[in-house]
């Protein structure tokens, strides 16, 4: 039954990994090619299209993969949808245990002395985490060839400037106060939807 | 100058208050964390902002140190943080039932969308104006990351410990492979080592003044100043 193998491959990526949606990849790419649901091409490019959709990135190339196995079953588009609906689950299912007891836990002992110490020193910890995605966002946008982890002088030859004025200008937009109020995130990614259409699409300024 | 700056910040944490008037909605629930899970993109760090601003800064169900813990827990333990953060929330809000009814809000787009582009895959990976559209909110996102970063940065303890810990895993990070989870491991080990040495030095310092007493002083005066805040608020309708 190929929904069980899907469902148990999932459900061991939710349960072992740490570290978000990006630490799932390598494990995606190894139970594919394992079960051989798809080629590596193809895993490829859903990988650039669930990081552009809407969603978090390991949920959408989740769907995409149950998707893709299930419709290969006879049950056609049903198929599908229901392989989507069994691999998202899977990868959910273990946190969602995980993540009650564990936020229990730390309601009951959040006033514990050493539960305080621990804070203390993974705060900054996770704050350091975002930290680092800031610069890895920010790159990617400005210096798409460019990576941390492989520093060479290649990575600088692709200078997006005008994706570098944008940034300015949302990070002008952001603070701006309307009656007392910034503008809410959500409106700010609405808005610079429409302005890549029109810089990108609309002028062909060249990304 | 400078020391009144840090006792309006120090004032604004300390009024920062959650709404605690009746429970939340299960529909509020989900329908905060749909437009969440939909708003989010790639890795979800930009979801923090998106969050922040409802959670705290509109509903007022936590605080943004809450949020920070909240990402302590949803880095801490396995699977998407995104959704993570979302089952964590959802539990504190109204228990299991709310963790799972959070969840299915955060994932339910991504269904739904990566669903339907299934039928139509072909001409969406080649489409020039979604790409320029993408193009745009990569860099929007890219701000919604740094502003996420300011607010949690705010929110930790100042002091050369944090300032350390802080620049030790943004290198380790950014630049290797490291495992996410030993970082996390080692910071909170360093965090009781330091909270330890940190209480005998200040035993040792004034003995006659042990430091439970200071402390627990100290915490049940702020909680009378919130509470006093609370009824001031109730009271004058600053709203």
């Amino acid at each position: 039954m190929i929904y069980l193998t899907l469902f148990w491959e999932y459900f061991k990526i939710g349960l072992f990994t740490i570290g978000g949606g990006y630490a799932m990849l390598p494990f995606v790419t190894q139970i594919v090619t394992k079960h051989n649901w798809m080629s590596e091409q193809q895993l490829i490019e859903f990988i650039g299209i669930a990081e552009s959709t809407p969603g978090p990135f390991a949920i959408n190339l989740a769907t995409f993969v149950g998707n893709v196995v299930g419709s290969g079953t006879s049950l056609g588009v049903f198929g599908g949808i229901l392989g989507s609906l069994v691999a998202t689950v899977a990868v959910v299912l273990p946190s969602l245990i995980i993540i009650i007891v564990v936020t229990l836990a730390f309601e009951k002992f959040k006033r514990n002395k050493f539960v305080q110490g621990a804070l203390k020193g993974i705060r900054p910890v996770v704050v350091g985490l975002i930290l680092s995605s800031v610069l890895t966002v920010a790159f990617k946008v400005i210096l798409p060839d460019f990576s941390f982890k492989n520093l060479t002088g290649s990575g600088f030859d692709k200078f997006n400037w005008v994706s570098m004025i944008l940034i300015f200008v949302f990070a002008a937009l952001s603070q701006i106060r309307i009656k007392g109020k910034k503008i809410h995130p959500i409106y700010l990614i609405l808005s610079s939807a429409v302005v890549g259409v029109v810089v990108f699409g609309v002028f062909g300024i060249a990304q | 100058m400078y020391l009144k700056k840090q006792f309006d910040t120090e004032m604004k944490k300390q009024t920062q208050k959650i709404n605690t008037s009746g429970k939340v909605g299960m529909w509020q629930l989900f329908w905060t964390f749909f437009k969440t899970g939909l708003f989010t993109f790639g890795g979800g760090q930009a979801m923090i902002s998106i969050l922040e601003e409802e959670l705290v800064a509109k509903k007022k169900w936590i605080t943004t140190q809450d949020m920070l813990d909240m990402l302590v827990i949803a880095e801490s333990t396995p699977g998407v943080i995104a959704v993570n953060s979302a089952t964590s929330i959802g539990y504190r809000m109204r228990g299991v039932w709310g963790a799972i009814i959070a969840t299915i809000g955060v994932v339910l787009p991504s269904f739904v969308i990566i669903t339907a582009l299934s039928f139509f895959l072909r001409w969406f990976s080649g489409n020039v104006w979604y790409k320029a559209a993408f193009a745009g909110i990569q860099a929007c996102v890219t701000i919604l990351v740094v502003n996420a970063f300011v607010k949690m940065f705010r929110q930790l303890e100042r002091g050369w410990f944090s300032a350390i810990i802080l620049a030790a895993s943004f290198n380790v990070a950014l630049l290797t492979d490291f495992n996410v989870i030993y970082l996390i491991l080692i910071g909170g080990v360093l965090g009781i080592v330091y909270t330890l040495i940190a209480d005998a030095v200040a035993k040792n310092k004034n003995k006659r003044l042990p430091l439970e007493s200071f402390e627990a002083q100290d915490d049940s005066s702020s909680q009378e100043d919130d509470s006093e805040k609370r009824q001031r608020g109730n009271g004058g309708g600053e709203q």
